[in-house]
């Protein structure tokens, strides 16, 4: 507990921790979007023709699509020409080693306390950069390589392993899912590949870290994971911005493919640019993000802490088709001073005895909107399937809000599907129990918001978990008193 | 102009309004209210299912078709007396296919400050009231302004300051074989006045094959300290349809506590918003259904909490059979200035089918801090352990899963607090459950 009582007192007064910008020589491509702009963007990767009629089909579908208004944010309208849809650190080649990456970039990741070669050393996970649009460096390469997986920024798997990109690209979110998958899949610049074979466990967490720098521009990364048979893969994904008054957009797109007894675990840390106090700037975080359990017994599971953004639209879903299959959500979704949430779940029940377990947490402050939205669909073929949700908000002042809104769907009486949503604050027993005992109020509320998010913390891998409790405390500073 | 979550009416509604509306009952603004209905309807237009309200709902083959208005029809009387309620006391208001009976109300020596009236009177007596009354529900939805162009039939219950109806109201709305293709428009307005109280009994029934459309808008409207119970049965056969709108506000210290059975009809939907506007007031709210065939239930309800300290409670219980669809769409909602609000939601649902389907979606929206809120749903099966329990005690896999589906239900109907109303309910529930006549009355 010492760690997140020590962080409140570190972090009182501070703003957002990793608003600077890093001054780097970029190559931005100018604003706007056509078909100009995907095929040079597609021409610069050197992507195949197959690709490049895909990201087209893409934008077509987009040109006729509508943005979303269902979602319980508000924002002013996107000027999606008014975005640069292209940006990468300048650089010759792809460095060879470590040492060949840029000196700026690698200060960069320094300051984000996460070295780019300690981490390596250390802590023995294996990392992928994403700077702007395009991957910077992946480390462990070599390593993985002898057990046949592969990590490696989603350009180089186009041209490597093309067989494989082209059979699951698109195969999970297609083209035209939403309004920002088919803009992602239109202009998507780079993300992280991963695929493990056979029977591999993976010996380590695979991590992607995704750094928004140049401005004016909108971060579109695509990452695609697939878990062959019997293996198992987990994979964390962290992110930060600079702190600018304009916001920036962020659409990404997630796919996993989990094959008979596969297993992926997808752990995400967001902590995108919020915004000021007075909710000027802050990313719109528009991600569509959805695994398939194809195989039979194979699992994903999803655990996100959610403290960043201005905005944040995501629902990270599984679609449960192999029997047996299970498919998980964990979630703490943290919003202060302006920041809107509107995060949640989709399980899609097909298989028989297909199980899901739906956690999410949602801690309100300041002005802010938090809402869960789920959905828990059991079709007809989905024979014994088992749901659990479980939706606890937590309101902390009264100028913020928190709503929960799941969709339950069923239509196989052998399902069994319960749902249970509370809503609540932090209680004046607990408060004055904590000061009864010699604890600061702030410490106090540290102590219950711990206790409120620890089920899901517990799902986090262990790195991961000491950052999250770090930027939960530092979420909420201020908004007690 | 209608957009993809809304239909254009067909024609024959529109030359239906064209002939009809020198005809309707009212002076005054009437006219022009109805006038400004009808145009408002044909802005919105019948919702779809693109509709989020409508989202389980396809409405459109049920409400979008060529209808007539009612003829006037008088069942024999022995139709009429079998679905009497409330004890020998009390008061009743009759209508059949959208007609007020007066020869059959019973309404004489209401106490002082008790007005029952018949709406279409009351459009011709007094209009501008009248006219007052139903621009207070000015929401932008189809089948409420389709209800105030037509609106001819309905109760008009006013309780003064204070006063106190002991014996039960009962509002029966029966429509029988000949209503085919009619469209009842009925609108009731209800108003509790200061520390008044009233127990409403309303009794839907469809009778025969016909296949009629009763679109109801209800208003109510509770004073400080008021108190209303309302108990209400819909029992119909299954090509009719119910479709009900209403809107209930609720003064300080003022308690609403409202069980409904819905127990056939082909598609019944019932719509409740709930109010809340003065501190220290409770708003209950029960139901169950019980769909079964190929019958479609869809109940939403919106609590609105504005007003701090107040409870309020939903407690809806399903049984989905044969090639059902049920929904479920409760919603809480408390404002900033609800503080210690208390409110809570439950939906349990039995899925007895392999072909029924039901879709639950329990909301909550939230913006002050001190309060306690929570939901839960749940959706399963008979417990397999239970029903060889009553089978090892004898009794047929039928019998044992009609006695334990009873159980489920009766947790609902026992709180209808007209004895007369909820053996009603209960006689039509044990009719749809095999080998539930055997169960008996209970």
């Amino acid at each position: 507990m010492a760690t997140a009582l020590d962080t409140v007192r570190e972090y009182t007064g501070h703003e957002y921790k990793y608003g600077w910008v890093t001054d780097i020589e970029s190559e931005v491509a100018p604003k706007g979007l056509d078909e100009a702009t995907i095929r040079m963007i597609s021409a610069k990767k050197d992507e195949p023709a197959w690709l490049t009629d895909w990201r087209l089909e893409a934008y077509r579908r987009w040109l006729t699509m509508e943005e979303p208004r269902w979602q319980k944010v508000t924002y002013p309208p996107i000027d999606y020409q008014a975005i640069s849809y292209y940006a990468a650190p300048k650089q010759k080649e792809r460095p060879k080693s470590l040492d060949e990456i840029d000196p700026e970039i690698r200060k960069t990741y320094d300051k984000l306390g996460i070295p780019i070669r300690e981490q390596e050393v250390l802590a023995g996970v294996a990392v992928d950069y994403v700077f702007d649009s395009v991957s910077v460096a992946t480390t462990f390469k070599n390593k993985l390589k002898e057990l046949g997986v592969v990590f490696c920024s989603i350009s180089e798997a186009v041209q490597e392993h093309p067989e494989l990109v082209r059979r699951y690209l698109g195969s999970v979110v297609p083209q035209g899912d939403n309004f920002f998958a088919a803009l992602n899949s239109a202009v998507f610049t780079d993300g992280s590949f991963v695929y493990v074979p056979k029977g591999v466990r993976c010996p380590m967490e695979l991590s992607t870290y995704f750094r928004i720098n140049a401005a004016e521009t909108g971060q579109f990364e695509r990452t695609l994971i697939i878990a062959d048979s019997g293996s198992y893969v987990s994979y964390l994904e962290g992110c930060t911005a600079p702190q600018r008054d304009e916001n920036q957009l962020h659409a990404a797109v997630v796919e996993l493919i989990a094959l008979d007894d596969a297993e992926i675990k997808y752990s995400t840390v967001q902590n995108w640019y919020p915004g000021d106090a007075e909710g000027r700037g802050g990313i719109y975080n528009f991600v569509t993000k959805r695994g398939a359990c194809r195989g039979r017994n194979s699992k994903i599971s999803w655990t996100q802490v959610e403290t960043g953004s201005a905005i944040t639209w995501k629902y990270p879903s599984c679609i449960l088709q192999g029997d047996n299959s299970v498919g998980e959500f964990y979630s703490v979704a943290v919003t202060n001073n302006h920041q809107q949430a509107d995060t949640g779940t989709k399980m899609i029940h097909i298989g028989k005895n297909t199980r899901s377990r739906i956690v999410a947490k949602g801690i309100s402050a300041g002005r802010s909107d938090s809402t869960y939205r789920g959905l828990v669909r059991v079709l007809k073929s989905a024979e014994g399937a088992r749901n659990h949700t479980q939706c606890d908000s937590m309101l902390i002042g009264d100028r913020c809000g928190a709503h929960t809104v799941p969709y339950i769907e069923v239509r196989n009486p052998t399902a069994k599907c319960e749902h249970e949503a509370t809503t609540s604050k932090i209680s004046d027993d607990q408060l004055f129990y904590c000061r009864s005992r010699g604890i600061s109020e702030e410490d106090a509320v540290a102590l219950v918001v711990n206790g409120f998010c620890r089920e899901v913390m517990d799902e986090l891998p262990m790195e991961f978990a000491v950052e999250a409790r770090k930027l939960l405390a530092i979420s909420l500073e201020g908004s007690v008193g | 102009m209608p957009t993809a979550r809304a239909v254009e009416p067909v024609p024959e509604l529109l030359e239906l309004w064209a002939t009809s509306r020198a005809y309707l009952p009212g002076k005054g603004p009437v006219p022009g209210l109805r006038d400004a209905a009808f145009a408002a309807f044909r802005e919105v237009g019948f919702p779809t299912t693109r509709a989020e309200a409508w989202k389980y709902t396809n409405v459109v083959p049920w409400v979008n078709r060529p209808l007539r208005l009612p003829p006037r029809d008088v069942p024999g009387t022995d139709r009429i007396t079998a679905w009497f309620a409330g004890g020998v006391k009390a008061r009743r208001l009759i209508f059949v296919n959208g007609h007020l009976l007066p020869e059959l109300a019973h309404v004489g020596g209401l106490p002082g400050g008790v007005t029952v009236r018949g709406l279409g009177r009351l459009l011709q007596e007094e209009p501008d009231r009248v006219a007052d009354a139903l621009a207070e529900l000015d929401e932008p939805r189809g089948l409420t302004a389709l209800n105030t162009a037509f609106a001819s039939a309905g109760a008009w219950i006013e309780l003064q300051d204070g006063a106190a109806l002991d014996e039960p109201l009962q509002l029966l709305f029966l429509t029988t074989a000949t209503a085919d293709s009619v469209l009842c428009n009925l609108r009731n307005v209800v108003r509790l006045g200061r520390a008044a109280r009233l127990h409403l009994i309303e009794t839907h029934v469809a009778l025969g094959d016909a296949k009629p459309l009763s679109n109801v808008v209800s208003q109510v409207r509770l004073g400080e300290g008021a108190e209303l119970r309302q108990d209400r049965v819909e029992i119909g056969a299954a090509p009719a349809a119910l479709i009900e709108r209403s809107r209930t506000v609720i003064a300080a210290g003022g308690r609403l506590c409202r069980t409904v059975a819905t127990l056939g009809y082909g598609l019944s939907r019932h719509e409740q918003g709930v109010r809340i506007v003065g501190a220290g007031a409770e708003a209950l709210l029960n139901g169950v259904f019980t769909p079964t065939g190929k019958e479609h239930v869809d109940t939403q309800i919106r609590v609105e909490h504005a007003a701090p300290s107040c409870h309020s409670n939903q407690f809806y219980k399903g049984v989905v059979d044969g090639r059902s669809h049920a929904v479920f769409a409760g919603k809480i909602l408390v404002e900033r200035a609800a503080q210690k609000t208390d409110a809570y939601q439950s939906n349990n649902n039995l899925l007895l089918s392999d072909e029924a389907e039901i879709d639950s979606k329990p909301e909550l929206e939230i913006y002050a801090d001190d309060v306690k809120c929570s939901h839960g749903a749940t959706i399963g099966e008979l417990d397999p352990a239970a029903l060889f329990y009553l089978r090892s005690r004898g009794l047929p896999a039928a019998l044992a899963r009609s006695l334990l589906i009873f159980g489920w239900a009766e947790e609902v109907l026992e709180r209808m607090a007209d004895e007369a109303t909820r053996l009603q309910a209960r006689r039509a529930f044990l009719a749809r459950l095999p080998g539930g006549a055997v169960l008996g009355e209970p």
